[in-house]
């Protein structure tokens, strides 16, 4: 059979269409390598075999009887364990849950069964998708594929870690702080957080609703191109989901980069552990030589940023959990409950202030940062992949320092909006860790066709524990 | 019969929404701490703002940056 682990979903959709591998046999054998995956990296919370094996014989049947098939007809994948599905309980990565079944899909997992995606597992996150480290307290923590001592990244570990081994090419996960672009770095992956409003947040389990952006983990940006296609749109039920054409992502994919602009703001990548500010500085090469040119750059003053981001998300993410913190407080695992709990401290003079300044910042970004630059690169993580050990702090008084370290150059992208692609660094054999190119809004196309350039010089890797 | 008095730091205690949360003294501090930080920021930026930013303003300059 083919070398499934290493195809892009794309590829794994043409296989099947062209019936040189079925869906069943696809799946099969992505259940597989799940399970191999799960034992190195407790990448799953739920597994759907039986469900995907009768779905994935279904796409087998329509494409015997010469049916249409859709761009993901057939393809196993899996996702983030926050999202709706008809008839089950999603897990939130949490202890408190829905005490009903859903009644219909999240519409992004509506979206990829229209387009025949077989859904085999919903994955590992963060306890309610709030902790950039990949730590659970109360569904125990992920392993990095490449080193199952260092952290995945969070909240989207498990699909992260999934992405990285090859169970799967791609999967969903959101972003409200940094949580697609973290796991992507942490595991050698992709990820393309969108715009935020570009894809619908209906049935999505909502943190922080004004930052709360869905968007797609893979090995291949082809597949973020063809996913993120398939996911952005109008939503009646998400009236944030913008209404603006979709461009074609994958058509433009081979867009020239040549003489693209590419921003460098020295004074907030200085803050960076030098490794980190080396490995930028060897991607930055990588990108032009193929063809961009650097210029600098200045982002608002970063650490202003870093607090409005706060005083948006804190307030949002505990107003929600109110009730459950008095009534269950021990239900939550303690990073997570001492950071709801600090939301409680924000009042709403500051919250509102910060919503109020977030046009005035995003203009000013856009007028300044981006007035001379097409795309700014930017690090992920500050510092080399840290160990499951290091950040296994509970919710001790380094909490509140320890994660903003974490999430420094992160979640400030977030109170922007703005899109931002993950791309994984060449490892040269080393630790796995990424960068983020951050485009004006909606340039989702161009990110994605600067990504495609980028892989043509460090093509993507299937993750393994390194020797 | 003697008139009662409130404690103003109590009547704060009582109307924070914090005020229900079992928390250990020291992460109660380190949480106040913590706000206390943002809020500086805030009354930065509030003082620079200009009367008429309302929260819709986010939405607005994406939306015309996707007609553009």
């Amino acid at each position: 059979m083919m070398d499934l682990e290493q195809l892009s979903a794309r590829a794994v959709a043409e296989a099947i269409r062209s019936k040189k591998v079925s869906s069943v046999e696809a799946t099969r054998a992505a259940l597989g390598r799940l399970a191999a995956a799960h034992e190195l990296t407790n990448c799953t919370l739920s597994l759907d075999a039986e469900e995907a094996l009768t779905a994935a014989a279904a796409c087998d049947a329509a494409i015997a009887a010469g049916k249409p098939a859709g761009a993901l007809a057939g393809v196993p994948l899996a996702h983030k364990d926050m999202f709706d599905r008809k008839g089950k309980i999603a897990s939130w990565g949490a202890r408190i849950r829905a005490d009903q079944p859903a009644t219909q899909d999240a519409t992004v997992i509506e979206r990829y069964r229209a387009a025949g995606a077989v859904q085999i597992a919903a994955l590992h996150l963060t306890e309610f998708a709030f902790g950039p480290t990949g730590h659970n307290y109360v569904l125990g923590h992920a392993r990095n594929p490449w080193d199952p001592t260092r952290i995945t990244g969070g909240s989207s570990a498990g699909t992260a870690a999934a992405v990285a081994y090859g169970a799967i090419p791609a999967g969903l996960g959101s972003d409200t702080g940094g949580s697609l672009r973290l796991p992507a770095a942490a595991c050698g992956v992709t990820s393309i957080k969108p715009t935020w409003g570009r894809v619908s947040r209906a049935g999505a389990m909502p943190l922080a609703p004004a930052l709360d952006t869905i968007g797609v983990i893979a090995r291949h940006v082809e597949d973020l191109a063809l996913m993120l296609g398939l996911l952005a749109g109008a939503d009646p039920r998400d009236p944030a989901a913008v209404t603006l054409p979709v461009p074609d992502y994958l058509a433009r994919l081979d867009d020239p980069v040549r003489g693209l602009r590419l921003g460098i703001d020295a004074a907030v990548i200085g803050s960076a552990h030098p490794q980190v500010q080396g490995l930028l500085q060897r991607v930055t090469q990588i990108l032009e030589r193929a063809g961009m040119v650097t210029a600098a750059c200045r982002f608002p003053d970063w650490q202003t940023l870093d607090h409005l981001v706060q005083l948006t998300q804190m307030p949002d993410c505990s107003a929600a959990h109110a009730a459950y913190l008095r009534s269950r407080p021990n239900d939550y695992g303690p990073q997570v409950r001492a950071r709801l709990e600090l939301g409680h401290f924000i009042g709403a003079v500051d919250h509102l202030t910060a919503l109020r300044a977030r046009g005035s910042y995003l203009r000013r970004t856009l007028k300044e940062t981006f007035k001379d630059i097409d795309i700014a690169i930017l690090p992920i993580f500050a510092d080399p992949l840290p160990t499951i050990a290091e950040l296994d702090i509970g919710g001790g008084p380094t909490l509140q320092a320890a994660m903003a370290r974490v999430v420094k150059f992160t979640r400030p992208i977030n109170y922007l909006g703005l899109p931002t692609l993950a791309l994984p660094v060449p490892r040269a054999g080393g630790l796995p860790n990424g960068i983020q190119l951050v485009g004006r809004p909606f340039a989702e196309a161009q990110l994605l066709s600067v990504g495609r350039a980028y892989q043509r010089e460090v093509p993507p890797e299937v993750a393994r524990p390194l020797a | 019969m003697a008139e009662q008095t409130i404690d103003p730091q109590q009547e704060a205690a009582e109307a924070s929404p914090a005020a229900g949360l079992e928390m250990p003294p020291e992460r109660r501090r380190a949480a106040k701490t913590h706000a206390g930080l943002l809020s500086a920021t805030a009354a930065k930026v509030a003082a620079e703002l200009p009367l008429s930013a309302d929260v819709d303003d986010f939405r607005r300059i994406l939306a015309a940056e996707a007609r553009q």
